[in-house]
This record gives C-alpha cells, sequence and structure tokens, in this order.
C-alpha cells in the first residue's frame, strides 16, 4: 500500500513538472564556472540570470516562464561540446546561448550550427569562428579580435601628445585562441582555418608595422599553469620597450601581468591590456592600475538605449539596477551578456516565436535603421555574423574609476592620461 | 651574465614557496600514503583565511600564517576522521585515497565557489610589488618574504621531525608502519596529527600564496599536476627530495622562460615528471614503500 502510495506520488510529481516544463521556455548555456575562465565564465552567468529574471518577472516570453538550464564545463571544450549536445537531444532547449571565450565558441559553433541553433556569442572574437561558411552566428561585442591592434595603436596616435609616441612596442600574450587572434593582426600574420589551412585573411604588413612601430619583444606565456610573471617582466624591462601590450583572456593574467611590471619597476609609455576591467583588477593592484588602458565592450557611462520584455532598458537603467542588487557597478563581463539577452528578448517578442529559424532570419535582417538595441549599443550584422559598425571602447584607469577615452566619436570621452604614471 | 643571476634568484624564491606548497603533499604521503590531490585546494582555503583577515582587520598575509594554518589544520582532521580513517585498513588504501581525496578537492572547491564565488583575489600587504635593487639586480620583497619564512617553516618542520619524539613516531610510521606499531607507536593517532601537520602547512603555503598569484576557488587545477611533478621528482614522502625537486624546477624552469621562451616554461614541470617516472620512479631521494 504504502509502495503504491509513493509510485502514485512519483508519478504526479513526474507529470506536474513535465507539465510545467512544457509550459516553459528552456535556454541551455554552458558556462566556465570552474578552470581558467572562471572569472569571466561566472560574471557572464550572472548577465544571463539576470535578465531572464527580469523577464520573468514581466510575464516571461509567449506567456511562458523563461528556465536558464546553464551547466559549468570547467573551461574544457569537449566538455562544452557535449553539454551543447545534451541540451539540444536531451534537454529539448528551446534556444542557446553562447559561452565565453574563443577558444569554446569555435568548436560548439560547428555543433550548433548543425542543428540549426541560433548562437549568440558573447565573447568569441577570433575571425576564424566567423569565417566558415556558419549562418546561425551573431556576435554581441565588436570587431573580431584580428582587428583589435588597429584600435589598440590608434589611441595612442590619436589621443597621446608628439613627446609620448611610443617609438618601440614589446607584444606579450597568453598562448589562447583569442589572444593569438589579436597577436596575428598585430604582426601581420596568415589567419588560417585549423585543420584545413584554409586562408581566413592575410593580416600584413600588421598594424605594428603600419603604425611605424618597433617591435622589440614578442612572447607568448603558456594557456595554463604559468606563473613565472616576474621573469617575464624582466624580459620586457630589459628590451627598453615604449609600449607594452599585453593580450590575455582572462583577467587573472592581466594582475599578474601588471604586478609583475611594477615590481620589476618598468615604466612604459604606455601599458595596454586586453582584460582588465574587472573589479578584480582594481583589487590586485589598488592605485597602480592608474593610467592602463583597457579594450573594452562596455562602459557604464554609454549612452546606449535598449528594451527588454517589452519595456525600456537602457544602459543607465541596467546599471542602477544592478547597483541597486548588488551594491556595486557592474563589470563588463555581466553587461555583454545582458545585452546578449536582450537580443534575443527582443527577437522572440518580434517573431512570436522560440523557432531558431524565424529568429535567425529576424536577426539576419537587422540594419542600422532596424537595429536590436541593447546596453551595448546597436546591432546588425553581416552574412557571417559579425557586427556592422560596431566600435569596441578603450577605457583608462583613473583615479581607481575606469574612465572611457576612446573613440572620441562615440560618447562623450574623459581625458587621458599620457604617459602612463611611473608605479 | 647579470641576466642569468637575476633569473636565478627569481627562481629560487619561488623554488621556496614552492617547496613550501609540496611540503605537506609530501609528509602526508610519506606517512599515511595518502596521495592527496585535495591539497591544492587547502592552500586555496589558507589564502582565503589570509586574505579575509587581511581585508577585514589588516592583518599582514605573513602573520596570519599561525591562524590560516591552524584553521586549514582544523579542517583536514575533520577531513581525515569523515573519509580516510575508516578506510585505513583497506588493501587497496593508497589507490582509493587518489579518488578520496579528488572528490574531497572537488566538494571544497564547489563550497568554496558558492560561498566566495569564481572572483579572483590577492591580498595585496605594501611588499607585494616591491623589490630592493641591487645594481642592475633586484629582488622581489614579495618572493624574498615568502622564501624567507618558507625556508624557516620547512627548517622547523625538518627539526621537529628529526629530534622530537613525536617526528620521530612519524618518521617511524612513515617508513614501516607495522614496525613502528609493534614497538608501540600509535599509528592512528601520529596519521592524525601528520595529516593536520600536513594541512596546517597547506594553509601556512596559502598565506604566502595569497600575495604572490592571484587566487579562486578553482584555480587549485593547475597546481595539482606542478606540484604533483616537484615532488614526484623529489621523491614521494620526502622533504628533502620535495624542497630540492621544488628549487631545481622552479629555477629550471625560469631558466627556460628567460632564455627559450615563457610558452615552454610550464613543460618544464611536466617533462620532468615523465621523465623521472621513466628513469627513477621513486624520484631522487624517494622512499621505498613498506
Amino acid at each position: 500500500m504504502r509502495i503504491k502510495k509513493l509510485a502514485l506520488t512519483a508519478l504526479t510529481l513526474f507529470f506536474s513538472f513535465s507539465l510545467y516544463a512544457a509550459e516553459t521556455i528552456k535556454i541551455g548555456a554552458s558556462m566556465p564556472l570552474t578552470g581558467m575562465f572562471a572569472v569571466p565564465g561566472s560574471k557572464h552567468l550572472e548577465g544571463y540570470q539576470m535578465c531572464v529574471d527580469i523577464i520573468n518577472q514581466n510575464g516571461g516570453w509567449l506567456g511562458k516562464d523563461v528556465i536558464l538550464l546553464a551547466i559549468d564545463n570547467r573551461s574544457d571544450t569537449e566538455t562544452s561540446i557535449s553539454q551543447y549536445e545534451r541540451f539540444i537531444n536531451v534537454d529539448k532547449v528551446d534556444l542557446v546561448f553562447g559561452t565565453f571565450s574563443s577558444k569554446l565558441t569555435f568548436p560548439t559553433s560547428t555543433i550548433l550550427a548543425k542543428y540549426n541553433y541560433v548562437l549568440p556569442i558573447p565573447s568569441g572574437g577570433a575571425l576564424r569562428i566567423y569565417r566558415r561558411g556558419f549562418k546561425n552566428l551573431f556576435y554581441f561585442q565588436s570587431n573580431p579580435a584580428e582587428y583589435y591592434g588597429k584600435q589598440l595603436l590608434a589611441v595612442v596616435r590619436d589621443r597621446a601628445s608628439a613627446s609620448d609616441q611610443p617609438k618601440t612596442v614589446a607584444l606579450v600574450h597568453a598562448d589562447d585562441f583569442f589572444a593569438n587572434s589579436i597577436a596575428n593582426g598585430l604582426l601581420g600574420k596568415k589567419v588560417k582555418l585549423p585543420g584545413s589551412g584554409k586562408l581566413v585573411e592575410d593580416m600584413a604588413p600588421g598594424y605594428i608595422v603600419e603604425a611605424g612601430m618597433k617591435l622589440v619583444y614578442h612572447e607568448q606565456w603558456p594557456e595554463e599553469g604559468f606563473s613565472d610573471w616576474l621573469t617575464l617582466a624582466n624580459s620586457i624591462k630589459n628590451s627598453g620597450a615604449e609600449m607594452v601590450i599585453g593580450m590575455m583572456a582572462s583577467p587573472e593574467e592581466a594582475v599578474q601581468l601588471s604586478r609583475a611590471l611594477k615590481t620589476v619597476r618598468h615604466n612604459p609609455k604606455h601599458l595596454m591590456l586586453t582584460q582588465g576591467t574587472q573589479s578584480e583588477f582594481l583589487e590586485g593592484l589598488g592605485d597602480a592600475t592608474e593610467g592602463i588602458m583597457i579594450y573594452a565592450a562596455w562602459h557604464d557611462d554609454a549612452p546606449y538605449e535598449g528594451t527588454l520584455a517589452g519595456q525600456r532598458m537602457n544602459n543607465s537603467d541596467f546599471v542602477a539596477k544592478y547597483k541597486a542588487m548588488n551594491g556595486k557597478l557592474p563589470d563588463e563581463d555581466v553587461a555583454i551578456t545582458f545585452a546578449l539577452c536582450q537580443g534575443i528578448d527582443q527577437a522572440v517578442n518580434a517573431t512570436r516565436s522560440v523557432d531558431n529559424a524565424r529568429i535567425m532570419s529576424w536577426l539576419h535582417t537587422r540594419t542600422s535603421r532596424n537595429p536590436v538595441k541593447t546596453i551595448l549599443g546597436d546591432y546588425y550584422w553581416d552574412s557571417t555574423g559579425l557586427p556592422i559598425n560596431k566600435q569596441a571602447l578603450i577605457v583608462q584607469w583613473q583615479g581607481s574609476k575606469l574612465k572611457f577615452i576612446y573613440p572620441t566619436n562615440e560618447f562623450q570621452a574623459s581625458s587621458m592620461i599620457s604617459p602612463k604614471p611611473a608605479w | 651574465m647579470i641576466e642569468f643571476l637575476q633569473v636565478l634568484i627569481l627562481g629560487i624564491c619561488l623554488g621556496f614557496v614552492y617547496a613550501l606548497m609540496v611540503s605537506g603533499l609530501t609528509l602526508i604521503f610519506g606517512v599515511m600514503r595518502i596521495v592527496n590531490l585535495a591539497h591544492p585546494i587547502l592552500i586555496i582555503c589558507g589564502a582565503f583565511v589570509s586574505y579575509w583577515l587581511f581585508i577585514l582587520i589588516g592583518l599582514d598575509p605573513i602573520l596570519s600564517i599561525p591562524i590560516a594554518g591552524l584553521v586549514v589544520a582544523a579542517l583536514g582532521v575533520v577531513i581525515y576522521k569523515l573519509i580516510f580513517e575508516r578506510n585505513a585498513a583497506q588493501q587497496t588504501y593508497s589507490e582509493m585515497t587518489v579518488l578520496l581525496t579528488f572528490g574531497t578537492a572537488m566538494v571544497i572547491d564547489g563550497i568554496l565557489s558558492f560561498v566566495f564565488h569564481n572572483t579572483q583575489r590577492t591580498t595585496s600587504p605594501s611588499y607585494a610589488t616591491d623589490a630592493i635593487f641591487i645594481g642592475d639586480i633586484f629582488i622581489p620583497l614579495a618572493q624574498l618574504y615568502s622564501g624567507l619564512v618558507s625556508s624557516v617553516i620547512i627548517v622547523g618542520l625538518a627539526v621537529f621531525l628529526k629530534y622530537s619524539d613525536f617526528g620521530i613516531a612519524i618518521r617511524a610510521t612513515s617508513q614501516n608502519r607495522t614496525s613502528a606499531e609493534l614497538v608501540g607507536v600509535n599509528v592512528k593517532f601520529v596519521c592524525l596529527i601528520s595529516f593536520g601537520i600536513g594541512c596546517a602547512l597547506a594553509g601556512a603555503a596559502g598565506a604566502l600564496v595569497s600575495f604572490i598569484f592571484s587566487f579562486f576557488p578553482s584555480r587549485h587545477w593547475e597546481w595539482i599536476a606542478i606540484m604533483m611533478s616537484l615532488v614526484v621528482l623529489g621523491g614521494m614522502g620526502s622533504l628533502k627530495g620535495a624542497v630540492i625537486g621544488a628549487i631545481v624546477l622552479s629555477v629550471v624552469s625560469s631558466m627556460v622562460g628567460a632564455f627559450i621562451s615563457p610558452a615552454w616554461s610550464t613543460m618544464v614541470f611536466f617533462l620532468s615528471l615523465f621523465l623521472i617516472l621513466i628513469i627513477r620512479p621513486k624520484g631522487l631521494f624517494g622512499i621505498q614503500s613498506d
């Protein structure tokens, strides 16, 4: 009798859950919550979750609650691939959200293209991701990583005084999919597809040569387990480079490189990094952040306008809401995924559907006049999935705050500290 | 020549920190045959203790070593009682501990990630990014202080193991558990305390690591392989071997980083692991199992 009751209860629960699941819209996201990308990965998830919570508070999508199924992929590509396979074949998710990093996005995008799922990408800027003929990709940041170098050098050319123009540059980076892509652009290398070797783009002569600078030091460190930052910083110092460009995929590496440069007392005129907008960077370096420039996708002062769940959600609204909830400013890693979720929310509401083909078609037909409007600005894409006319932002740490300094035509830019103050 | 000397100094300083990081690992293996894959996450626990003491009351990470050591030792004793003691009699105990400690590491990682999030943290005492300059040579204060403190702790541990009655009991247990029991050593108690001491060393290392490296809960996965290569080179269970292995590999890794490429510096640890396992599996000063 007792067993019968238990079985009946279990069946009731099962069918109740099944009914509930049928009344919900599921989104799958394989996120690096542990491992080398744990810090940005966790913040990316925070942005997704915040956005989904707001959608649900406003009635969900198509009258249904939205469930975000987020699983830790341990920063591992194989795990991430199998998780997206599982989302589609077992969990039967309606939509997916992209993961963090080019390294994880490159292989997972192949799987999602196979199943014709829309893949909105929050962080995955390597050009190679977009030049394989896939039509399901939509990148929610700015230029591909290979083009970053142009802007990294332009900010100094355009905003630093003549006496602060560097003649020599040291380039150091992680041996990582994303960081190597930026280096390819700066060094003028050929970008090829892994495996086939098919040429994607020839970046020659490279942005460093185009800028008339001399490369005096170029090194990369291994993707994982590197700890000998002082030796690396000492080598940079010995090169006498007037500008140091550090390209990394994790903020932890940005802290370590900066601390090591400070310890060996190498004082370049400019220090430019591709990570370091996070609060952890400030915590790790304190006042030593002064004058360090970072390549970014978002800034809290940006006057970008957007919507979410049919209501206004401008960048200022997002910042205010996040501050009210957490008592601090959001990091760009939270803002990026929030913006991506805004974009998909607009697609779902416009098509009144979670059908991937319809959403893909709607996103492809966005234009400068009718873009997706997010806290990262307006988005519309070329056929490869790269955003058109979307500039990245250069920010600089000034007085323990991140100030937007470039490009000056984007919105009100702060003055630039040049040269970087001595450590 | 100056660059060679500079890299040598940096390698030695970092080597002493590595030595402290692995001293507890090798002690635990030597006495209990536990391959403690949870050791790196215990170091992270020590780093968190030190971090919060620094943030909340401004206590210098070096001064917080005793507290970090005690807290992690207490945690270690609880873990030992709950997980290892009851399985000590099993024939496949040593092999089993690999899985048990791996699972323990995952659980602690999960708890820390849930409580503190995977946010990277660093303590920033004034000396963390300072250095002494002697001509063209510089000695980073963080590495210098942590190297000195590590060497004091390791020498203290060596003296304790060599001259104290309890240290002799630990060594006896590590050399031959059965014989030690026969001559009246309370092996069960020795194992419990040794595990606690090993964990205390992890806590102490964590306090030093907190201002040398950034840390976050899942960072420990990166350290496991490096730490295993250090103890395998020196010989599992040998304190002297662990110290020498740590310093040698740290110096060689720094040299490779400076004169070949940083891209290859981490490879030194893994290459040495392969070579030692092929050429001399018990390591330079490894002990034979009883």
